[in-house]
This record gives C-alpha cells, sequence and structure tokens, in this order.
C-alpha cells in the first residue's frame, strides 16, 4: 500500500435538475483496499460509484485516481473496470469475445489477447464455456463473465455496483467469498456498492454509509457496528439492528437523549428485576437461536436473542436488563455522545 | 356456430390468397403459351418457351437487371449510413433543438415522394447526376422511415451495455459500430426488405431522371418493352415481367420464414 490514497473524492458533489444527489462527498481509498459503499436505496451510493467511473460528471469537487485528476477525464481513460448490476454482457458476443471487449478496442495483440482471456476464464472458473451466448448460461455463470471481463485487462481499479443483487442466497455465499478472494490475490482495489449491510460487513476493510446523499460514517466495519456515528447508523447495521430506547424510559440519563442497545446485550431477568419491563409481540426461530421482539412504547426495534429453540407465547410480559458500558448514547439529534 | 366462424375464416384466407395470386399465375399462363392460347385460355394448349426467349431479345435485360441490382444496393447502402447515424443520434446523442429536429424528419413522412419530383428533378440536375444510378438513388437515402426505425432500435438497447462498452474504451462510433448496430441487426434485415422491394419495383422517378439504356432499371425497361408502339403481344410482356420479378419472388419463397420473424422482431406490421 502506497502512504497517499490511491483514489481520493474531494467535496465532490452531483445534482439533478437542482435536486440533490450528493454532496460533500470526500472519500481516501487506499491502493488494495475493498471499499463497500452501502446504504438505503436512493441514498447517493450509486451515484457515487457512477461519479468515480466517469459515467457522471460532478458539479462540484475534484476526483482524483493515482494521483491524478480525473474530474472531467472520459470513462474509457480512467483505467479502471466496472461490473454492472445487469452484468450488461453484449447479447451478440460469445463469453469469449465479451471477456476481451476491452482488449480489442485498446487493440492489445492478439496473442497477448488470447493469453489473458485464457487466465481470466482460468480464474474464474469459465474454461469450455468461451464459445457459449450470455443467454445460454445460468445467473451465476453470468456473473462470473461479468468478473472476468472486469479482471481480464489488469485494471488495478474494479467498480461493482450490487452485483450479487440477481442471484439466489446460496450462491451470493459463495459468490462473496470468490470476490473477495479474487480482490486479495490480485491485489486490485474495489469500491463495491450495495444495500445489504451483510455484505458490506462481511467484504469491506471499509465501510462507507450513505443516506440522503450524505456520508454517514466511515470506518471499518467493527467501528460501525461497535461505535456507529448516529442512530441512523446504529438502526442500519447489524442483524438485528441495534434497538434505541428514549432515554425518558430509563433512569439516570436525562431528557431528549437516545439510547442504543444491541440485541446480544440485553438479558431477560426475572419479573420485578429488570430495567425495563416490556412485551413480547413476536419469536422468530433462527436454527442457532431465537429472536424475540419486545415492544414498549418509548422504544423502536427492541429484541433480545435466546439461544436454541425457545419460543415465547405473544403478549408475555417480561423485564430486561443490561450494562451501562454496552450503551450508546446519542444526543437529540441522533448524535453520538461521548461514552458515558 | 363455432366450426362455421371457423371456416369462413379459412375460407375467407384462401378467396384473399386466391385474389391476389390471380395476377401472377395469369402472367405465368400467359407466358408460358402462344397469345391465342392464353388469351382463350385453352388447358390444353401445348407449353412453350418461346416468348421468354423473344423477350430476352427485344431489350437490354441484363443491362437493366444490373442497373436495377446496381440502384437498390446503392440506396440501400446510402440509407444505412445515414439512417444509423441520424438515428443514433436521435436516440442516444443530447444536442439543442433535437425534438424539433425530429419533429422536421417526422414530416417528411407527410410528403407524397411525388410532390417533390419537381424539386428533387432540378436538384439532382444541379448536382449534376441527371441521368445516373446516384442520381436516381440521392433523394431516398435520407429517408425518414428509416430513421425513425432505427431511432426505435437504438432506444431499445439497455443503457448499460453503452456505459459497459464506454468504460471498456470505446468511442462515440466504437460504441455504435459494436454495440448498437450488431444488436438492431433484425431492424436493419426488415428495414432493408422494405427498401429492396420499394425500389425494386419504383418507377415514376427513374422513369423522370433516366434517359438512356445505361441507366435504367428494370421497370422503365420494361414500360418502354411493353409500350404500345412496340405492339402490344400479352405473352411476351408476361415473360418480361415474370422475368423482371422473378429474382425478388424467388427471394422470397426462400426466405420466407426468415422475412416474417424479421418483420416481427423489429415490430413493423
Amino acid at each position: 500500500m502506497t502512504t497517499t490514497p490511491f483514489v481520493v473524492l474531494k467535496d465532490v458533489a452531483k445534482r439533478w435538475n437542482g435536486q440533490l444527489g450528493v454532496e460533500g462527498i470526500s472519500l481516501d481509498i487506499p491502493e488494495g483496499s475493498f471499499t463497500a459503499l452501502l446504504g438505503p436505496s436512493g441514498c447517493g451510493k450509486s451515484t457515487t460509484l457512477r461519479l468515480l467511473a466517469g459515467l457522471e460528471l460532478p458539479d462540484e469537487g475534484k476526483i482524483l485516481i493515482d494521483g491524478k485528476d480525473v474530474t472531467t477525464s472520459a470513462a474509457s481513460d480512467r483505467n479502471l473496470s466496472m461490473v454492472f448490476q445487469s452484468y450488461a454482457l453484449f447479447p451478440h458476443l460469445s463469453v469469449a469475445e465479451n471477456v476481451v471487449f476491452g482488449l480489442k478496442v485498446r487493440r492489445v495483440p492478439k496473442a497477448e489477447r488470447l493469453e489473458k482471456l485464457h487466465r481470466a476464464l482460468e480464474i474464474t472458473g469459465l474454461l469450455g464455456y468461451e464459445d457459449r451466448k450470455p443467454g445460454e448460461l445460468s445467473g451465476g455463470q453470468r456473473q462470473r463473465v461479468a468478473l472476468a471481463r472486469a479482471i481480464v485487462a489488469g485494471q488495478r481499479l474494479c467498480l461493482m455496483d450490487e452485483p450479487l443483487s440477481n442471484l439466489d442466497a446460496k450462491l451470493r455465499n459463495s459468490v462473496r467469498k470468490d470476490i473477495k478472494k479474487l480482490q486479495r490475490d490480485l491485489g486490485i482495489t474495489v469500491v463495491y456498492v450495495t444495500h445489504d449491510q451483510t455484505e458490506a460487513m462481511s467484504m469491506a476493510d471499509t465501510v462507507v454509509l450513505m443516506k440522503d446523499g450524505h456520508i454517514q460514517q466511515i470506518g471499518v466495519p467493527e467501528d460501525l457496528y461497535n461505535k456507529p456515528n448516529n442512530t441512523f447508523v446504529a438502526e442500519f447495521v447489524g442483524a438485528p439492528p441495534m434497538a434505541l430506547i428514549g432515554a425518558a424510559a430509563l433512569n439516570g440519563f436525562g431528557g431528549g437523549k437516545t439510547i442504543g442497545i444491541r440485541a446480544e446485550n440485553i438479558q431477560i431477568v426475572p419479573k420485578g428485576k429488570g430495567r425495563l419491563s416490556c412485551v413480547v409481540n413476536e419469536s422468530e426461530f433462527l436454527g442457532s437461536e431465537t429472536l424475540i421482539g419486545l415492544e414498549h412504547a418509548d422504544t423502536t426495534g427492541l429484541c433480545v436473542l435466546k439461544s436454541g429453540l425457545s419460543m415465547m407465547p405473544e403478549g408475555e410480559e417480561i423485564d430486561i436488563t443490561f450494562q451501562d458500558e454496552n450503551l450508546h448514547v446519542f444526543d437529540g439529534a441522533g448524535q453520538r455522545m461521548a461514552a458515558t | 356456430m363455432k366450426s362455421l366462424t371457423k371456416f369462413m375464416d379459412s375460407f375467407g384466407a384462401i378467396l384473399l390468397a386466391i385474389i391476389w395470386i390471380a395476377p401472377l399465375l395469369f402472367a405465368f399462363w400467359a407466358a408460358t403459351h402462344s397469345t391465342s392460347d392464353a388469351v382463350n385460355l385453352n388447358l390444353f394448349s401445348p407449353w412453350t418457351m418461346d416468348n421468354f426467349r423473344v423477350a430476352w431479345n427485344g431489350a437490354p435485360w441484363l443491362k437493366y437487371f444490373l442497373n436495377t441490382f446496381t440502384l437498390v444496393t446503392v440506396i440501400l447502402i446510402g440509407q444505412f449510413i445515414l439512417t444509423t447515424l441520424a438515428g443514433f443520434a436521435f436516440a442516444q446523442l443530447q444536442f439543442p433543438g433535437k425534438d424539433y429536429v425530429f419533429i422536421l424528419v417526422l414530416m417528411q413522412l407527410f410528403i407524397l415522394p411525388e410532390v417533390l419530383i419537381v424539386e428533387n428533378y432540378a436538384m439532382v440536375s444541379r448536382l449534376g447526376l441527371f441521368d445516373t444510378i446516384l442520381g436516381v438513388g440521392m433523394p431516398y437515402m435520407a429517408s425518414a422511415f428509416g430513421i425513425f426505425l432505427m431511432r426505435q432500435a437504438f432506444k431499445g438497447v439497455p443503457i448499460e451495455l453503452h456505459e459497459a462498452a464506454r468504460i471498456e474504451g470505446c468511442g462515440l462510433l466504437g460504441i455504435l459500430w459494436r454495440v448498437y448496430v450488431p444488436l438492431a441487426k433484425p431492424t436493419y434485415l426488415a428495414y432493408a426488405l422494405v427498401s429492396v422491394s420499394t425500389h425494386w419495383n419504383n418507377f415514376l422517378w427513374p422513369l423522370i431522371v433516366t434517359n438512356s439504356p445505361d441507366t435504367r432499371p428494370l421497370t422503365v425497361g420494361l414500360s418502354i418493352f411493353g409500350a404500345p408502339e412496340n405492339g402490344v403481344d400479352i405473352s411476351v410482356i408476361s415473360a418480361a415481367t415474370l422475368m423482371s420479378v422473378a429474382p425478388l419472388l424467388i427471394a422470397f419463397l426462400i426466405f420466407q420464414r426468415q422475412f416474417v420473424q424479421a418483420f416481427l422482431r423489429a415490430g413493423i406490421k
């Protein structure tokens, strides 16, 4: 890794007909890292990626790749590759032709082309499918063709726009590992857009969580999980997400604040001994544990995990308790406060 | 009741087919019999190929065929180049006044080509293209129908493919050539059919703008061959007509299935 970041975004903004797209996006991405842009739909994560790719031009700010200012460069001059959500394979070309499309456009000699093609197909496990058309492949195979096309040219920066969203859950898990391994083995820098927090948390070195065109938090996955910057991050990251409790419901916190607590830090205690009493409203069996959803007037998303199969009847009143060191305190505007 | 409508459907279809093919069948009948036998519809009269021989020797048909073939090819190439570029511009590029220009192009569809004959004639003469094959083809090259068709076809191409090609390093013309044109193949095929059959059969404009056997297409040659001053011999004229429609007819019979599919895929009916 170099000392100066490989990709830099400085105060980038993009508006659509005066409406906000993204604003104040500043981001340093070191070479060889895996960065995930995470957020709900419409948060501007795809826009950020498209700005980086050169498919859109920013209204404000600067974009640097490998030390070069590429703010207004054409997509073809940025030396990057991209995997699209729909894969964007050319339906009239065979697998091999799809993969070498860019090499052909850039007039790479035929011998070199064939060699790179072979290597890319080998890495993605597509040898033997060279002559098939994309229409004759399964979803997972198409996805691998898109990956092969992205790595064949040996570009150091690869952008991925929700590449797993069209795969079924089981395949998604295995491809997730494949992509991560590929990124490590090739040492390329990946910027990855997803709305799935599990995907971002499990794959990325750095997660950038966005909402309404603004960055909410940049950090390693543990930080987003353990030290959320604000209530939005708290409620977005983790499965189940963090529960938020109005400070008024608890003693000793003063008004206006919000308290966050994760399900694994909550214990059920005998009646009368807890810090909060609430009502069971659902039980969800997850296999190794059971998720019990709780209801209380001042809370959102409160739930508790019990090991094994232990369903609780709906409507039962229980008491819960938790330790102060596991609490996250947010001020009235939802911003994280120093640990109490 | 149901079987009756079914019967009426088939009956109607067969009746229409017979009415449509009758002139062709009669031409075939007349061309293969002597004039008196043909007119009397004498079913047991002897078959003959003499009419074809007489017709073939009566005019420079080979030259006419070559002229028509060159003409439709020149028009088609010109149309492909112009409609592809214009269609792409209207479909995927942003430029000021785009909508107005597109409406102007579409307005061309409302104007009968015959109305413009005098103006076109003057223009072709000014360009020094009078009595040349290029002159015959020129007015048809910037076809509004073709531009509209290509625009629709290009609009149907997913934008991700365009973007993927951009990232892979393609310039605008490269994207057009490597992505849009191959994906619009069915549209090109359907359009080529319409264009070739229209211009193979076009008569009035070539009649006006050609003056010599060197440039005259089949249709004009045929009309001169069949003109009253050459004496009207229905059998010989039928033979000549059959000869001039034969290439299109044979091509249609061979590629019938592909033709219909191309039309269905391109969405023209």
